[in-house]
């Protein structure tokens, strides 16, 4: 019943489509009309009956067209349900069934786009299921040449036909991944083999092309692909490294290659990057060969690796490399030299990626270079991943580039040596910039501190840049980051600097909002805490007492914080900021001024005990608003009665106006002209019903006379 | 029910008369002019015409606004209304009074010009004189067919009774609906209503009547002859029809009535002023009984006046007038609360001498009767949201009036007031998390309007008015900070430096009437800095000010005029943020940083027209802070002695003598002067 139904179907649809024909071909159509309709009911009983070829041409592209766009329906459900049959049979048995992979490739190159997606993703299915564990290895002339018993031959020939097809898949879904249709499906399936078979054959191709896409200007697909690079790096006990090394130098080239024009999201998977520490240190120390001041270091036994290299390759034979060469391909351990080897590579094509970066923001930054970036994160749009990962691995920085890379950080902050003049117009945001100042404190630290690096300048840098600030512009959390990581998590400051840098922050939470505020007085109050001699700033001690430093007068706008003469003025900002209507922010103001009461070595009570960048967090809008409400249940009490006449908002002038009168004229011509109206309005309803009650009355005659004939008809008929 | 039929009637005139309130403007100037018909009369005719035209269109849009408001944020802001009321008070009879059958009717002698007088040249006129020449034809035509046969008289007879039957069931149905008025017409009282003509003579005889005597029997005359006159129109078949005929009688009643009764009233019941104590005490009292009739008819009518006028200028006066006998309207509760609603139609209304008599009423109502101020705050409340959908320049004086107003009535009972703020605010609080969870773009687009900010600036208004007088107000003014931060912190960049102004605007009250500190220059920085340089103006007439807009349309940001004003409403607030910690300690702290802005716009802008209005505010920022630096070089106490600090500079605060308390008003001003000149 069903298939006649479907039939039905097919003859309206077959009717329809031959009405259209009959327009777009007239002409054609006019000779072979009465000969194509009877081919055509023949045809009707049996649809589904592959294509007949007609003797007249003309007739046959007729009849195509027409069986096409009636079965095109059928023929999709017919392909679904063959794909469907042949993805159940390569689920269930790969082994035997291993030759429908041909099919299913086959039907990849169908007409129907639907169907070639419904074939990728079902190959997708497939794949993702049936890949071994292992890599599977060519085999040489010599094996091949080799008699083999019928198992194994059965076992080569599948694996040679899963690489086959494999490798036609991926290049199948490649080239579709340049068309807009595909184009999602094919970025979905390329991640989704990716995370599968990190470890199987033809990754590099697969590999690329995800890197590719990182930098798409699709969202949905970037994410996708930074997601599977992201967790390529997660997971990498399943591939060994080896991916990781690759999908980093395919980043590095792929930046190189594009002059550092890509979506910030290139860089940032790179974040995902997890190195071992211990070994990370390791090599480092290895490689370096400096002589280890730090205590921790000297105690561990330390071999050199090259040596130790050295007698493990004079100790194995080749036929018990090729062994190990098998087991390797086999298990998913490493030994902690090659796992050495991977990372130091990762390293070194991850660094010189940020290297490139900073390069590259650095030159075009002086020469004004003005990219019109499609990318977020104006001309360069690298720049605050890179930022971000400098700080992230600082610790694993080679020694060897750290000055260079001050310097160049130093650079990027905007600092200049001439301080007289202004700036040369940075293209870096502020936000870049107070980074490069983070970035520079943190690698610094990282690396012990033993530096011999001179960051004046950044905290100089750093200084300026508080003004520079704005709300709505920079981020917020970079500031905070940026005080807690310069001045917060610092030792002991200059005194002088300290000062200057109390006073700026002082002045600084006057004119912003209150998480800046707060941010800002934290630090001061550590600063405070650590430097002792700066609470004079507490007090209003005429003359600034024997800590006056060489600038008598203090100078707000100055450059230089050793030059502003902070240590002479007074933080009056403190009894504003009491009067605060945050009150987080006036309690820290009074608790800061308490402190003017105590020994040097007292301290008060601790507010809290969080760093400025968790308390601009805290106090941030999103998370202010994300608290839930309290209600607000208690009642408005009025200290005095207000009396009835009394007003409060609106003013005099206002009121006086209410009493102006109109003109006695005035409001008796408007009085008599309303009067008016109404009586007109009246009226001439009045008349309204009074003309169609005439009028009624007469349209009522000629009803009357009709009434009037009937009747005399009746009377007649009657009387006949 | 006179409401009902006032809107009948005025459905009528839209029918038939196209627009029959145009017409009563037209009708003044014509009435001048009857004797001349010369072209320059009409052209002005056509003129008023469309002044009338559109100023009844815009009287008209709040309450049209009021009805369709499906998709918009008033759904979730304005409070529910309780739309059931009765009015039971006043309807129980028509206010028609037993009349004296002393009192004399004098007829007219020059009654008969009176008639002809008043027949108005008009095209409303044309049409009421075609139509009777029309029914004279017809009616000659009938009758001629009933001389032709006689029968035909019978059988029309037939059909006609038949007619009224059908038409009386109809009108039952109807008159369920209605009130009791027409059948107090009937049945209301004793005797029937007097159906003889009132002339202008019998009228001002009756005035001196009562006018010599108070209680005079000629009162209740008068008070049948305001009814006639303010059901005038009402319904075509009644006897107010008949009685009043001529212009002049009409307005002598109108203008005699609402001059002269509320004194009378008081003289009868011997109360001198508005209190209301003793008009009730008095309300059980014998002289009460008496005159509680008239007084009826008179509140009653006077409604009815009020429902039926559409112009702006009586309906001033009428309520002016009224407003004297408020007192009496607190006796009928219900009654009130229908005055209310008229009331507080016209006072959205948008003519400002209308909207401020009608305020004046409602708050003298409402503060009389505490019960009603909880349907007042309502209404009043939702019309101020509907009206301030839409803001441009010309109505935004009007907005802050009416905001003014509401804040007013609101202070009326800061407990009631209390109440709703709380539920008012925690619908605003309630949107803006949402919006700022999923910042979603239409979650945005209901902060971003005006009905959301003119909402927060209410309660702004509100705080600010009540400060002082209130302990525990400070829970709601968190929460309002908190929610202006809000919209501050999810609506930023430099489209949406307008709305950051007015929230600036709205921080620097809250910091004047609390003396808290807010740092308002963190809101307005971006209007101190622009990277492009400007464009030349492609047109004038995009001009539009910054108080009517809160979000720049694109191609405006690059523009002069937007930089201009960008930089002249922020040297406003800043001015006013500067004014009020002009004499603090710690005045030159708060002006450094923005004082470096300044100094840099100074030297960057390209606008010439924006040196000198900078360099002046650097100058007396400049002066003052040097003048409190000198100051305070002087004095001895630290910062932490709150009492110093706060004496600090109080002698020079009250004289109000330093230079930038003058440049702060001169600041003002030209800010009034140029928001003048843009309406």
């Amino acid at each position: 019943a069903k298939r006649a139904r479907s039939e039905d179907k097919a003859k309206g649809a077959e009717s329809r489509s031959d009405d259209k024909d009959a327009d777009a071909k007239q002409s054609s159509q006019k000779e072979c009309k009465g000969r194509s309709n009877k081919k055509e009911d023949s045809k009707l009983q049996n649809v589904q009956r592959p294509l007949e070829v007609p003797k007249e041409k003309l007739h046959s592209v007729v009849l195509e067209e027409v069986k096409e766009e009636l079965s095109a329906d059928e023929l999709f459900e017919k392909k679904k349900a063959q794909l469907a049959e042949l993805g159940m049979a390569m689920l269930e048995d790969p082994e035997s069934n291993i030759r429908s992979l041909n099919d299913l490739l086959i039907i990849c190159n169908d007409t129907d786009q639907r169907v070639v997606k419904l074939a990728i993703m079902s190959l997708l299915a497939v794949f993702r299921d049936i890949i071994p564990s292992y890599r599977i290895r060519q085999l040489t002339e010599k094996e091949l040449a080799v008699e083999v018993s019928k198992e194994v031959k059965k076992t080569r020939y599948y694996e040679y036909t899963l690489i086959r097809s494999y490798k036609a898949y991926l290049q199948k879904l490649i080239s579709l991944e340049k068309q807009p249709y595909f184009y999602l499906v094919a970025v979905r399936c390329l991640c989704s083999l990716l995370d599968a078979a990190p470890h199987f054959n033809h990754r590099e191709s697969l590999l690329a092309s995800v890197v590719k896409n990182l930098s798409s200007s699709n969202d949905v697909a970037r994410k996708l692909c930074s997601e599977a690079i992201r967790s390529l790096f997660r997971n990498e006990g399943k591939h060994r490294g080896e991916a990781t090394v690759e999908a980093v130098r395919l980043v590095s080239a792929s930046v190189k290659l594009n002059d550092c024009q890509l979506h910030p999201d290139v860089v940032e998977v790179c974040l995902s990057l997890k190195f071992d520490e211990d070994l990370g240190k390791d090599e480092s120390k290895e490689e370096k060969l400096k002589p280890k001041k730090n205590k921790r270091y000297q105690n561990r036994d330390v071999t050199k690796p090259s040596e130790k290299k050295k007698i493990k390759k004079e100790l194995l034979s080749k036929a018990r490399q090729e062994v190990h060469a098998d087991l390797r391909a086999v298990s998913f351990t490493l030994d902690p030299k090659e796992k050495k080897m991977i990372q130091r590579e990762t390293l070194a094509a991850l660094f010189e990626t940020y290297f490139r970066i900073l390069k590259h923001s650095m030159n075009t930054s002086n020469s004004r270079y003005k990219a019109t970036s499609v990318f977020p994160g104006g001309s360069h749009p690298l720049l605050a991943p890179c930022l971000e990962g400098l700080g992230k691995f600082s610790h694993l920085i080679d020694l060897d580039f750290m000055s260079e890379l001050i310097a160049c950080l130093k650079k990027l902050s905007g600092y200049t040596d001439h301080q007289g003049e202004i700036p040369p117009d940075n293209t870096l945001s502020v936000s870049e910039r107070l980074q490069c100042c983070i970035v520079a404190f943190k690698v610094w630290r990282s690396n012990l501190e033993a530096l011999n690096v001179d960051l004046q300048d950044f905290f100089v840098q750093f200084y300026n840049l508080i003004l520079e600030y704005r709300p709505d512009r920079d981020h917020g959390e970079v500031l905070a980051d940026a005080l807690k990581t310069l001045l917060w998590e610092g030792k002991q400051q200059d005194m002088l600097r300290a000062a200057a840098f109390i006073k700026r922050l002082a002045t600084f939470a006057l004119s912003f909002g209150s998480t800046e505020a707060i941010a800002a007085l934290i630090t001061l109050r550590h600063l405070l805490q650590k430097n002792t001699k700066c609470r004079n700033m507490l007090e209003n001690d005429a003359g600034g007492g024997s800590l006056s430093s060489l600038v008598a007068k203090y100078d707000p706008e100055a450059k230089d914080p050793y030059l502003s003469g902070a240590l002479a003025t007074v933080l009056w900002e403190l009894s504003l900021l009491q009067k605060h209507h945050d009150e987080t922010v006036s309690g820290m103001a009074s608790n800061i001024l308490s402190m003017a009461n105590l020994n040097a070595t007292q301290n008060p009570v601790q507010l809290s005990s969080s760093n400025p960048l968790e308390a601009y967090k805290d106090l941030s809008m999103g998370r202010e608003l994300s608290k839930p409400t309290h209600k607000v249940s208690q009642t408005l009490k009025c200290k005095r009665k207000r009396r009835s006449k009394e007003f409060v908002a609106l003013s005099t002038d206002v009121l006086e106006k209410a009493d102006c009168t109109v003109g006695e004229d005035e409001l008796r011509e408007k009085l008599q002209s309303h009067f008016a109206v109404l009586r007109g309005i009246s009226e001439n309803e009045r008349l309204r019903t009074e003309l169609n009650h005439a009028l009624s009355s007469i349209n009522m005659y000629k009803e009357y006379k009709k009434q009037k004939k009937a009747s005399k008809k009746s009377k007649k008929a009657a009387k006949a | 029910m006179a409401k009902k039929l006032g809107k009948k009637a005025r459905k009528f005139a839209h029918k038939h008369l196209q627009g029959g309130a145009k017409r009563s403007r037209k009708l003044r100037s014509q009435f001048n002019r009857r004797t001349r018909k010369d072209g320059k009369g009409r052209e002005d005719d056509n003129r008023l015409n469309g002044d009338g035209g559109s100023e009844e269109t815009r009287r008209n849009d709040p309450t049209m606004n009021m009805n369709d408001d499906v998709a918009t944020l008033a759904n979730c802001l304005e409070f529910p209304e309780d739309e059931n009321e009765l009015d039971g008070d006043l309807s129980d009879s028509d206010g028609y009074l037993s009349e004296d059958p002393e009192c004399m009717y004098y007829s007219d002698s020059d009654d008969d010009n009176v008639l002809k007088e008043c027949i108005v040249q008009d095209d409303l006129d044309e049409q009421n004189n075609e139509m009777r020449l029309a029914v004279e034809k017809q009616k000659r035509k009938l009758k001629k067919l009933l001389d032709k046969d006689p029968k035909f008289a019978n059988f029309l007879e037939k059909w006609q009774l038949e007619l009224v039957n059908f038409e009386s069931k109809e009108d039952s149905d109807e008159q369920d609906e209605m009130d009791s008025v027409d059948n107090g017409v009937d049945s209301g009282d004793k005797d029937p209503p007097s159906d003889k003509i009132l002339t202008s003579k019998t009228i001002s005889e009756w005035c001196q009547l009562v006018l010599d005597e108070p209680k005079a029997p000629a009162l209740r005359n008068l008070l049948n002859a305001f009814r006639d006159a303010c059901q005038f129109g009402l319904n075509s078949n009644s006897l107010s029809m008949q009685r009043l005929q001529s212009t002049e009688v009409f307005y002598q009643i109108i203008s005699f009535v609402l001059s002269k009764t509320d004194n009378i009233f008081r003289a009868l019941l011997e109360i001198s002023d508005d209190d209301k104590g003793k008009l009730m005490n008095q309300r059980n009292g014998k002289k009460w009984q008496d005159i509680e009739p008239l007084i009826k008819s008179y509140l009653r009518n006077s409604l009815d006046l009020i429902s039926q006028l559409t112009d702006n200028q009586i309906l001033t006066y009428v309520l002016t007038r009224l407003r004297t006998s408020a007192v009496y309207f607190s006796a009928y509760p219900s009654t009130s609360r229908r005055l209310l609603k008229m009331l507080v139609r016209l006072w959205a209304s948008g003519d400002q001498n209308l909207s401020l008599s009608s305020f004046l009423m409602i708050r003298e109502v409402a503060s009389l009767l505490p019960d009603c101020l909880d349907f007042c705050l309502t209404k009043t409340y939702n019309a101020y949201l509907s009206s301030s959908k839409i803001v441009d320049n010309r109505n935004i004086e009007n907005i802050d009036f009416i905001l003014n107003c509401l804040v007013e009535l609101y202070s009326l009972d800061i407990q009631k007031a209390g109440e709703r703020a709380v539920i008012s605010v925690g619908q605003l609080s309630a949107i803006l998390r949402q919006a700022s969870k999923t910042k979603g773009k239409e979650d945005l687009l209901k902060i971003d309007n005006w009905q959301y900010i003119n909402c927060i600036n209410l309660w702004v208004r509100f705080i600010c008015v009540n400060y002082k007088d209130c302990h525990n107000l400070h829970l709601l003014f968190s929460s309002v900070v908190q929610i202006i931060r809000g919209v501050a912190h999810l609506l930023p960049g430099m489209r949406y430096l307008p709305l950051r102004l007015k929230l600036a605007q709205m921080l620097n009250e809250l910091s004047n009437c609390s003396q808290m500190f807010f740092p308002v220059p963190s809101l307005i920085f971006g209007s101190l800095e622009f990277r492009e340089t400007p464009q030349k103006e492609q047109t004038e007439k995009g001009k539009t000010h910054f108080s009517s807009i809160l979000k720049v349309p694109r191609n405006m940001l690059k523009s002069r005029d937007f930089q201009e004003q960008c930089v002249l409403s922020a040297i406003e607030v800043l001015s006013a943020h500067f004014f009020q910690w002009s004499y603090h300690v710690s005045f030159p702290e708060v002006a450094t940083i923005p004082l470096i802005l300044l100094k840099r716009l100074q030297e960057q802008t390209t606008i010439e027209s924006l040196r000198r209005p900078l360099k002046r505010m650097i100058d007396q920022v400049s002066e003052n802070r040097d003048f409190v630096q000198r100051k305070r070089e002087v004095v001895s106490f630290s910062p932490n002695d709150a009492s110093s600090v706060e004496s600090f500079l109080q002698e020079e605060e009250m004289n109000g003598g330093a230079s930038f308390t003058q440049f702060y008003a001169s600041v003002a001003k030209s800010r009034q002067s140029r928001g003048r000149k843009l309406v």
